[in-house]
């Protein structure tokens, strides 16, 4: 894809990966990534670095949202993400020194298991503590 | 229910949840909504709806600081970006709309297929 097409299928996919991000609290960058490098055909590298300048405005509009609407703290939540970002940092330079795809593959296994179990307990009718 | 979540300023888990979900997202190279979600709901006890809002408030912070480290490094192309996100901001207001209003046994299903999702992409990626 290339010129006005291409445009219009990012724009459209930019809805697609800002629904996803409003209701699920990701960045959107798991849905966005892949579509740079497979359907775009950007590499690696830059598909993330692109993706890291769309998921920031995403995150502000949806939490200026939710704000909006009364749901979360979003005071709070700055807060304890100052946490995420020193964190981010630091596992960037421990994935230069570990087996990252080692971690990857056993990671995916631990987030496939969690979703298993949260969809069941969704579908189950099972209650969170807090609910 | 909601929690008067002003009083879970100094609360270490949630400390600990910013920290380990940055980790893991910088090591792993994956969202840090996929790791602090289910940490909020599962370990730290809140809703499944706070808990989405509240890791999207806290990936502001995260992905800036991702900017910082990796996306002014360079390759970021630039007319990409700024067509995903027109769509994605206003995406994001609908996605913040429907999360207000969802079922949270049904938002709880649908993360868990996402995730079951975002499993399968990690192990193709390897």
């Amino acid at each position: 894809m290339t010129g006005v097409p291409l445009y219009f299928a990012l724009v459209g996919f930019g809805v697609v990966a800002g629904v996803a991000s409003g209701l699920l609290g990701v960045g959107g960058g798991t849905v966005i990534v892949p579509f740079l490098t497979l359907a775009v055909g950007l590499s690696q590298h830059s598909a993330e670095a692109t993706s890291l300048l769309v998921i920031l405005p995403t995150a502000i509009a949806g939490s200026l949202a939710l704000r909006s609407r009364g749901v979360g703290n979003l005071g709070l939540s700055l807060r304890f993400g100052v946490f995420g970002a020193a964190g981010s940092v630091l596992g960037a330079l421990l994935a230069l020194a570990l087996p990252a795809s080692t971690l990857r593959l056993v990671f995916a296994v631990f987030v496939g298991l969690v979703g298993l179990r949260l969809a069941r307990d969704g579908i189950r009718g099972n209650r969170s503590p807090s609910d | 229910m909601r929690f008067s979540l002003r009083s879970f300023a100094l609360d270490p888990k949630l400390l600990a949840i910013g920290l380990g979900g940055g980790l893991l997202s910088g090591l792993l190279g994956v969202g840090g909504g996929v790791i602090m979600v289910p940490l909020l709901v599962l370990w730290a006890g809140y809703a499944q709806r706070e808990a989405h809002a509240m890791s999207l408030g806290a990936i502001i912070p995260i992905s800036m600081a991702g900017i910082a480290t990796y996306g002014v490094a360079g390759e970021v192309r630039w007319w990409e970006a700024i067509a995903l996100a027109a769509g994605s901001i206003v995406g994001a207001q609908t996605g913040a709309r429907i999360l207000t209003q969802i079922d949270e046994r049904l938002l709880r299903v649908v993360f868990g297929i996402f995730l079951l999702g975002v499993a399968v992409l990690m192990g193709v990626r390897g």
